[in-house]
């Protein structure tokens, strides 16, 4: 396209000055942070911070949590996009723009919802009550269940948008076909529409398991000090102890963990590939 | 990094400070709470009073302390508004100066908890507050800071988390009422982790509680007074306990930096904001509780704020050193039994 390399090179620079400039530098910077103590390189804040239990138990509820949202997204995923691809041209257009419609609304909004719809006077509370399922209100806010509800239903629409593109991309007559030859529901998504669509799971699931991960304001909104969160931590380490140290920690666990889930993602997914 | 964050930060806001200087500048360091009403009150006519420019910095204590010991060879702040307990971390570090209360022509009017808090001559009060609970009259009656424990009520109760300014205060009473002076908070802190998953939150913002208490989720939390006022707004049978142990509280005071250019401008401007005038004005938009004995308010101004020469001498304070010396202590006993 360009007469030489250098002018290609050139044109880039800026953007990727930029780039290194405001996201690489800084990243670097707060990263070694953790990494250096007074004059040498040592692992000792990691040491420190596992050795403390409440970091552990926050570190294992983020992963669980993180790791249940993006299961119970899949799920949800797959029957909601497999059910919009099979509607015709129209009717799926609408209901992909009811998927996205929810992520045009501030976190902050949607999460504040959530405080009114769980609480002991909230909807779901009423409706409990007036089916006689529970005598008195039940206590779902300031719970892992809180977050868990928040997260699945801030990140799902991204989870549904990959599976979408991903089932659109799937041979029309390949599950007609295994059925006919007497699949059953289960074979035929274990099978085909799986290991078809497994890029859009993989996308899908990083999006969602990352997000989870790293998502402030639902936890702390919904979970408070009471269910604490790595991100939720990582903020009070900073703003309560202003332990830059702990902070840089904490933000490089959530990386690692980021590049973690995508690469688990893509090895489970080609292991069905070479399994078969 | 912390460094490096606080050098750019500081580079933008003395390239913004530089652009906009007059004659005179005064930049002061102060809580980001109520700035509209801090501005017309006590910015404004003051840069008319004194035909100099105000430089104001918000964010919280932790970072404006961060920031001034950060440039403790040359200051960019010149004075600035903080806790008793902070008051006293940053003369520990060697950051204010002694206040010359001799230029205060207000001081002899402050109460006397409000004169010298720390005891060291470096700070001044200017308001102060009562920590109490506020509880639903029709669901309980609180007499004791032991009763937000008991089975009936501590499933709907808000506890201040031990890393706001009322959870060490809220402890310190709750340890009172189980027989215990002990700054340690050990008693109190144990006594809330055996019943920790009863509590409904550990809140952080005490904003958050006035929909908690609206939607029913709570029934009683300790709170600042200052707190108080929206809750009176909801139209729900809510009183203000006074709890045999007494209430506690905190105190809010100003520092002036050390090796401050304007260290005489800095005196002024805190003798006007302590002015009966300015003091009152304050009260009566319910921002501040007076720390100047002469404001005078209305009985219903008086009920929505801290007030009172009696009020001010019965507030069961926790010293600062206290406060500074245990904090982290207190830190790692509640991560280890209400935190997990």
């Amino acid at each position: 396209m360009f007469q030489n390399r250098a002018e290609g090179l050139a044109l880039a620079l800026p953007a990727a000055l930029f780039a290194a400039l405001v996201f690489l530098v800084p990243v670097v910077l707060l990263l070694s942070e953790g990494f250096r103590n007074a004059d040498q390189w040592t692992l000792s804040a990691y040491v420190d911070f596992f050795s403390q239990p409440l970091n552990r138990t926050v570190f294992l509820r983020t992963l669980k949590l993180s790791a249940l949202v993006t299961l119970v997204a899949a799920v949800i995923g797959y029957a909601a996009a497999y059910a919009i691809v099979s509607l015709p041209p129209g009717a799926k257009g609408r209901m992909v723009g009811l998927v996205v419609l929810p992520l045009m609304i501030s976190p902050v909004a949607r999460t504040y919802a959530w405080i009114v719809i769980l609480g002991r006077t909230g909807i779901i509370n009423q409706a409990l009550q007036a089916i006689g399922l529970t005598d008195e209100p039940i206590r779902i806010l300031f719970s892992e269940t809180a977050i868990f509800i928040g997260l699945l239903q801030l990140f799902l629409p991204l989870m549904i948008i990959s599976l979408i593109s991903a089932l659109e991309n799937l041979p029309r007559d390949v599950v007609p076909a295994a059925r006919v030859l007497g699949a059953g529901w289960l074979s035929v998504f274990w099978k085909i529409i799986l290991p078809l669509t497994k890029e859009g799971l993989v996308i899908g699931g990083t999006l969602v398991f990352t997000g989870s991960m790293t998502a402030y304001i639902t936890p702390a909104i919904l979970g408070g000090s009471k269910v604490l969160m790595l991100e939720t931590l990582l903020y009070q380490q900073v703003t309560v102890s202003n332990n830059f140290v702990a902070a840089s920690v904490i933000a490089f666990i959530l990386i690692v963990m980021s590049f973690a889930a995508n690469i688990l993602l893509k090895r489970i997914a080609s292991a069905r590939r070479s399994g078969k | 990094m912390k460094k490096t964050l606080l050098t750019t930060a500081s580079v933008l806001m003395l390239a913004s400070g530089v652009a906009q200087a007059e004659d005179k500048t005064l930049t002061i360091s102060v809580y980001a709470f109520a700035q509209d009403e801090f501005k017309t009150i006590v910015y404004e006519p003051f840069e008319k009073k004194c035909g100099c420019k105000l430089v104001v910095e918000t964010g919280n204590s932790v970072e404006r302390l961060a920031k001034m010991e950060e440039h403790k060879a040359s200051p960019v702040v010149d004075m600035a508004v903080v806790s008793m307990a902070d008051a006293l971390a940053a003369s520990r570090k060697g950051l204010i100066d002694k206040v010359d209360t001799a230029k205060l022509s207000s001081f002899n009017k402050l109460y006397d908890i409000a004169k010298d808090p720390n005891g060291d001559g470096m700070s001044v009060g200017y308001t102060f507050y009562a920590t109490s609970i506020v509880y639903r009259t029709d669901k309980m009656k609180i007499d004791s800071w032991g009763d937000l424990l008991k089975d009936d009520i501590v499933s709907h109760v808000a506890f201040p988390n031990v890393t706001t300014n009322q959870g060490p205060p809220a402890l310190y009473m709750l340890g009172q009422a189980l027989g215990t002076d002990a700054p340690d908070l050990k008693t109190p802190i144990e006594a809330l982790g055996a019943k920790k998953d009863k509590v409904v939150t550990f809140y952080v913002k005490s904003s958050q509680l006035v929909q908690l208490m609206q939607q029913e989720e709570i029934w009683a939390a300790p709170v600042g007074r200052f707190s108080w006022a929206p809750f009176t707004k909801l139209g729900l049978p809510l009183a203000w306990a006074t709890p045999k142990e007494g209430q506690t509280g905190g105190m809010n005071v100003m520092v002036v930096t050390k090796n401050s250019k304007n260290r005489d401008l800095a005196l002024e401007f805190m003798d006007f904001w302590l002015s009966t005038e300015v003091q009152t004005k304050l009260a009566e938009k319910l921002i501040d509780s007076p720390a100047n004995a002469e404001v005078k308010v209305s009985d219903e101004v008086a009920n929505n704020i801290t007030f009172g020469a009696d009020t001010a001498k019965s507030l069961k304070l926790i010293p600062s050193d206290v406060a500074l010396d245990y904090r982290d202590k207190w830190l790692s006993e509640w991560n280890s039994k209400v935190g997990q």
